[in-house]
Parts: structure tokens; C-alpha cells; sequence
């Protein structure tokens, strides 16, 4: 017991601090050693790491997807351009001079304009 | 100094624990000087083997032309691949041959039997021209040592139409004559690059921050001036009129005078662009039209006219005595035996019976009454300086000539040189410059660039209008114009060709029978003469301009009346119609 809490005055408001404060101190039975905390640290590299790894990862499976879209794309592009060749054929006018439709079209007798 | 230590004092742990940790500051110095010291060299070096460089091909743009007021395509590419075998890659080769031949049949190379023994050879070229789904269908058979590489081919869904003006894209994936060539920069487009860092397949991972990726800048879809309906019609009328007159080369140019824009180009005999490889005369791969300068003949009258008319030194109601034949110099130039001699020939009587004589008087009066230094140096400024003669005119055109116009200072440049050059004769020109000069002589006096270039676009519907361009204005005053005008369609009507235009609309034109050099004599003669035809149609405003030129006529009389003559009133009939041109 010191002095104080016999001689000196204590203030109200010390006095109630003192008595709000725990009493009772929580101490863990063991302690982390400088092994445990070295592998505790590797080991949250190690995490950190493999974060990283899938971050990096990921980014490459997207040139993956990209470069099958681009692929996609390409065969798309390719079987438009063979329709449009084609269509174009079709359309062309040797294809409608030789046509059945052509063939049943007779020339205008005569043209007359309207004033 | 002798260095002394006694192991023995040390405990054995206390040495291996030495020697553990010398080793790791070693291998931490070595680590320290690779990762620190050296880092960008070995990270640049990681970086070079890890990365790629690709070229991203632009596709060479499409041309287009007009089907009256829409667009069709004359030029599409399409994807086609080349199937190649490495020998020695090569494990069943009977089940590559029967495997190829039942997918590309057709598209197999010769002797490729022959190369597929060759186990020194890398590369055996299997099958050419492969479609995309015969390529994917190789794709699925997986078959050992065979590759595919993918290209563009040119192809032309109007077969040889309007050949010599599209020309052809060579192996190489460069333009060869024609618009090809001639707007090849416009059309090939932009490689892009990409440089990323890939895997073992070489697919690219875009991961580093230096990757460099610039997209390909596609070719220009040119949209022609040409019309396709005008461009076949202008080639069947040019191949039947030379049959009529067993001609062997002939060619026909029509043009919007008051544009510039150039309707058809038509050129006989010709070739199919997409089998340019099995050609044999290279000559057929230029387009005449612009690329041959010869002496076009009478047909330039109406131009020597128009410089008379404006230069003032005639006027429409001159008159001169025609005796039939004129003294330059020492040579005597006569008009032809028929033509008649008359004390006041007209003008028009110039134009209509073709009058040497008569136009050897406006370069006289051009000179003050005489062929001189100042009609020759006038005749001159409107030959070259008006009608740009001597001149390229800038169409889209690979192979241009500048023709040939020899000056009045120049020794060669005399009397009669000009005498000569006033009738159409001892210059040079093509028929696109003559077609550009006449347009600008009956248009109102304004010269504008001939093209073959309506515009771009970007989905094969929509068109970016290119707008003409102007090169000169003013090369005839508008009432020269107007009035050079009448007498060209006074001119025609007054003779046998007149005859067959129809009625109420404004037709005028002009023959030209050329003599060429016999290259034994050194003479004209007229023998393979060359006939031509230049002329206009339309209403108040000239709507077209035609020109024909028909060689090695066998019909009698004068190529320009009886070869040319009769092709460019076929062609005008049809395009009257078709140009749905109102009558006056």
C-alpha cells in the first residue's frame, strides 16, 4: 500500500477511474517466439505472392480469350466476305443477261416524253 | 607475410558454419551483381526471347462502281489459303495425298508428288486458292506436316469488265496498271504492329507494360465514276463496231463534261483481270486511253475553232475562199479530192466537210493573214495552256502520257509543224486529253481535272462524294463556247451521221481519219489509218462527251465516218435513254 492512497488527496475524479479500471490482467499463456513470427511473415509473403500470381494469371487467360476472339472474328470476317463475293456474282450482269427474266424482256417500241 | 591458422582451435561446427555462410555471401554477391547490378541488361534479355512481333495486314480496299443512282462492287477481296507440307514432317504420306486431293481436288498444284519425296525440301506447296471452308476442313484432319497460310485474293464478280482501267494486284500484293497502280498508296492501307510478350504457341499474354499494339488502318473502298450498265454498253458497242469493220483495236471514253467524272473507259481487244498470269501480250494491260498519245486528226478542228473563235480571229459568220488547197512554206496543204471548192466557205462549212484549208485560214488570221511565229505561239497558248496538251491530266490511271507538243520556238516548231498541228497532226495527245480538252471547249470554258473517282465508302452502300475539281477556267470564253458548240452540232447534222441521232435532243460531233508514218518511207500514208470520233450529246446542257477511236480499219473510205462514226451514235442513242436526258 503506498502513501498516497493513505496521505494524499485523491481526487473525485481519479478516484472513479480507479475504480471503472479492470482489476484483472489477461496474459496468454504462450508467447510467438523469432521462429513463429519469421514463418508468420513467410508465410503472408507467400500469400501475397500467390495473390499476385493469380492477379498475373488472370491477366494472361484474357490474351487467351482475346486471341480466340480474335480468332472467331477472323472466321466470321472470312465467310462475309465469301458471301458478299458470292452475292456480288449473282448480281453481276453477265449473271442477269443470262438470266431466264432477262431473256422474257423485250426493248421499248418507242419513247415519248410528257411536257 | 606467412598467413597462420590453426584449424585446430576452431570447433568443427564453427568451420562448416563458415564455410555455409561464405558460400551464401557468394551466391548473395552473385545474386546482388545478376539481379541489381545487371537487372536491365538480363530483364531487357528475358523480355526479348518472352516477346513477339506481329504485322497486323491492312485489307486492300474494295473498289466500287455505280449502277445508275446505287453501288455495286467491281473488286472484292477474298480470303483463300495456300495448304503446304513439310516433308519432312510428313508421316503418312498416301493418306496426305488421298486426303488432299479429296478436299482440294481441284486446287492442287502440279508435281507436288514430286516435292513431297524431296525430304530436303522444307516447304511443298500442296494446293492453291483454298476456300475458307475447305481450309477449315484440312484443319480437322490434323494431318502431320501440313500447314496452311492464309491471304487475300482479288476478285471481280464483273468478270473482264472495264479490265484496263481496274488493272490487277500482282503476287506481291502491289497494283499493276490501271487504278490498281495508280491509286495503290490509297488502297493498300496501313500495317499495324503488335509486340506483346507470348507463350511457347506464340499466342499473345498482354501482360508487359511495354507492349506495343497499333491497329492496321484498312485501304480505301473507292467508289468509281464509272458506271457499270454505260461501261458494258460503251464495250459490246466498241467490239461490234469493230467486227463490222474488222478493226483490231479500238477504244471509247465517255465523260460528264461539266464534272470531269468519267463514265466508261473501254478498250478492245481485252483481258480478264483474275487470269492477268495467262496473258501474252503485255500490251493489252495498258489502258490505251491514256497511255497511247497519237495524231488524234480532224477531230482537233473543232479545238483549233474554238481557239480561232476566241482569240477573235474569226467569228462565226467568217467566211474564206476555199481554192481546196493552201501553200505553207514549201508544202502544200489540200483538203480531200470530194470536198468541195467554194469562194465563201463557212465556219461551219470548216467543220462539216472537214475543210483543211479551212482551218489553215484561222491560223493565218490568228498571224495577221499569214502562218507566223505569232499564230504560231497562239496556237500554241491554247493548245498547251488552255487545252493543257503536253500536259498529264491526272486521271486515276497508271501509265499516263504527257503526249507530245513541240514549241513554236523550237527548231523543229515551223510553219509547218503548226500548219499541221492546227488539222490534228505532228502532235501527240491522248484521247483523254483530247476528251478533257472538248469537254472544257463546250461546257462554258471549264477545265476540270478528269477522274474516274466519285468518292469512298465505308460499308459498299453509302457514299462520300468526292467533288470535281477544277484545273482551269476560262479556257474559251462562255459565248465561244456556246457559239462552238452550234457549229459542232450543225456540223454533224449537216452530214450522214446526223442522220441517225434522235430527235430534239443536241448532238454534235467531229470524224478524224489520222495518217500514220510509214515507218519505211517516213511519210504519212494511209494505209492503217486511225479513225476517230469526238463528240457531245445532251439538251440546252451537254450531258456527255464520247470519244471513239477505232485502228486498222478494212472498211472503205474514212475510218473516222465509217468506223468510228457509226459507234459513237450507237453509244449516244442507248445513253440518251439511259441518262434519261429530256428533250428541248
Amino acid at each position: 500500500m503506498s502513501d498516497r492512497n493513505n496521505n494524499t488527496f485523491i481526487s473525485r475524479r481519479e478516484n472513479a477511474w480507479r475504480r471503472n479500471q479492470n482489476t484483472t490482467k489477461f496474459e496468454h499463456s504462450t508467447k510467438l517466439g523469432p521462429v513463429s513470427h519469421t514463418v508468420l511473415v513467410a508465410m503472408m509473403v507467400a500469400v501475397l505472392g500467390l495473390i499476385y500470381l493469380t492477379q498475373v494469371t488472370k491477366t494472361s487467360s484474357y490474351g487467351y480469350a482475346i486471341e480466340q476472339l480474335n480468332t472467331q472474328k477472323t472466321e466470321l470476317v472470312a465467310k462475309k466476305s465469301e458471301l458478299q463475293v458470292e452475292s456480288a456474282r449473282l448480281k453481276s450482269l453477265q449473271k442477269i443477261q443470262s438470266s431466264q427474266v432477262a431473256a422474257n424482256l423485250t426493248q421499248p417500241a418507242s419513247t415519248d416524253y410528257i411536257r | 607475410m606467412k598467413l597462420n591458422i590453426n584449424l585446430s582451435q576452431y570447433r568443427k561446427s564453427e568451420i562448416l558454419a563458415a564455410i555455409t555462410v561464405g558460400f551464401v555471401a557468394i551466391i548473395v554477391l552473385n545474386l546482388f551483381y545478376i539481379q541489381i547490378i545487371r537487372h536491365n541488361y538480363y530483364k531487357q534479355q528475358a523480355y526479348d526471347e518472352q516477346v513477339a512481333k506481329f504485322v497486323l495486314p491492312a485489307k486492300r480496299g474494295q473498289i466500287y462502281a455505280r449502277d445508275g443512282t446505287s453501288v455495286i462492287p467491281l473488286v472484292l477481296n477474298e480470303p483463300v489459303y495456300i495448304a503446304y507440307a513439310d516433308p519432312q514432317q510428313v508421316k503418312d504420306k498416301q493418306n496426305l495425298i488421298d486426303t488432299m486431293n479429296s478436299i482440294a481436288g481441284g486446287n492442287m498444284v502440279k508435281d507436288y508428288k514430286t516435292g513431297l519425296d524431296n525430304k530436303k525440301l522444307r516447304y511443298v506447296v500442296l494446293a492453291r486458292g483454298l476456300k475458307h471452308d475447305q481450309a477449315e476442313l484440312l484443319k480437322q484432319k490434323n494431318l502431320a506436316g501440313v500447314g496452311l497460310t492464309a491471304s487475300d485474293r482479288r476478285v471481280y464478280p464483273e468478270g473482264p469488265l472495264a479490265s484496263q482501267l481496274l488493272g490487277y494486284v500482282n503476287d506481291e500484293g502491289k497494283g499493276q496498271y490501271g487504278a490498281e497502280e495508280a491509286l495503290n498508296s490509297r488502297l493498300k492501307g496501313v500495317d499495324g504492329k503488335l509486340q506483346a510478350v507470348t507463350d511457347v504457341r506464340r499466342i499473345p499474354l498482354t501482360v508487359s507494360e511495354r507492349d506495343v499494339s497499333i491497329p492496321a488502318h484498312d485501304g480505301d473502298n473507292i467508289v468509281l465514276s464509272i458506271d457499270r450498265n454505260i461501261q458494258s454498253y460503251a464495250e459490246t458497242a466498241l467490239k461490234n463496231g469493230l467486227n463490222k469493220v474488222h478493226a483490231t483495236k479500238g477504244s471509247v471514253v465517255i465523260m460528264d463534261p461539266n464534272t470531269g467524272r468519267i463514265m466508261a473507259m473501254a478498250n478492245s481487244p481485252t483481258y480478264d483481270p483474275a487470269k492477268y498470269n495467262e496473258v501474252e501480250d503485255y500490251s493489252v494491260f495498258q489502258n490505251g486511253i491514256v497511255s497511247d498519245p497519237y495524231e488524234a486528226g480532224s477531230v482537233i478542228k473543232t479545238l483549233t475553232m474554238g481557239a480561232g473563235l476566241d482569240n477573235g480571229a474569226v467569228n462565226v459568220n467568217s467566211t474564206f475562199n476555199n481554192r481546196g488547197y493552201v501553200q505553207i512554206d514549201d508544202t502544200k496543204i489540200s483538203n480531200v479530192e470530194e470536198d468541195p471548192v467554194n469562194a465563201n466557205a463557212t465556219m461551219t462549212d470548216v467543220l462539216h466537210y472537214s475543210l483543211n484549208t479551212g482551218v489553215v485560214f484561222i491560223l493565218q488570221q490568228m498571224g495577221g493573214g499569214k502562218v507566223n511565229l505569232t499564230a504560231r505561239n497562239k496556237l500554241y497558248d491554247y493548245f498547251h495552256n488552255h487545252y493543257r496538251f503536253g500536259e498529264k491530266t491526272g486521271v486515276e490511271q497508271a501509265g499516263e502520257s504527257s503526249g507530245i507538243i513541240i514549241p513554236p520556238t523550237d527548231e523543229q516548231g515551223n510553219n509547218v509543224r503548226y500548219t499541221n498541228m492546227a488539222l490534228g497532226q505532228g502532235m501527240d495527245v491522248t484521247m483523254m486529253q483530247v476528251a478533257a480538252a472538248f469537254s472544257s471547249s463546250i461546257n462554258g470554258g471549264t477545265y476540270y481535272k478528269p477522274t474516274i473517282v466519285g468518292g469512298t465508302t465505308d460499308d459498299g452502300s453509302t457514299v462520300k462524294e468526292a467533288k470535281p475539281k477544277v484545273v482551269k477556267s476560262g479556257v474559251l470564253k462562255a459565248k465561244t463556247s456556246s457559239d462552238l458548240r452550234d457549229m459542232i452540232v450543225r456540223g454533224r447534222q449537216l452530214g450522214a451521221l446526223g442522220g441517225k441521232d434522235r430527235p430534239g435532243f443536241v448532238v454534235g460531233g467531229k470524224t478524224g481519219t489520222s495518217q500514220i508514218i510509214d515507218p519505211k518511207t517516213g511519210k504519212y500514208t494511209n494505209a492503217n489509218s486511225i479513225g476517230s470520233y469526238l463528240g457531245f450529246g445532251g439538251n440546252q446542257t451537254p450531258q456527255y462527251v464520247i470519244m471513239v477511236q477505232v485502228k486498222d480499219s478494212k472498211a472503205a473510205g474514212y475510218a473516222g465516218t465509217t468506223a468510228a462514226g457509226p459507234i459513237f451514235g450507237d453509244i449516244s442513242n442507248w445513253l440518251i435513254d439511259y441518262l434519261k436526258i429530256v428533250p428541248n
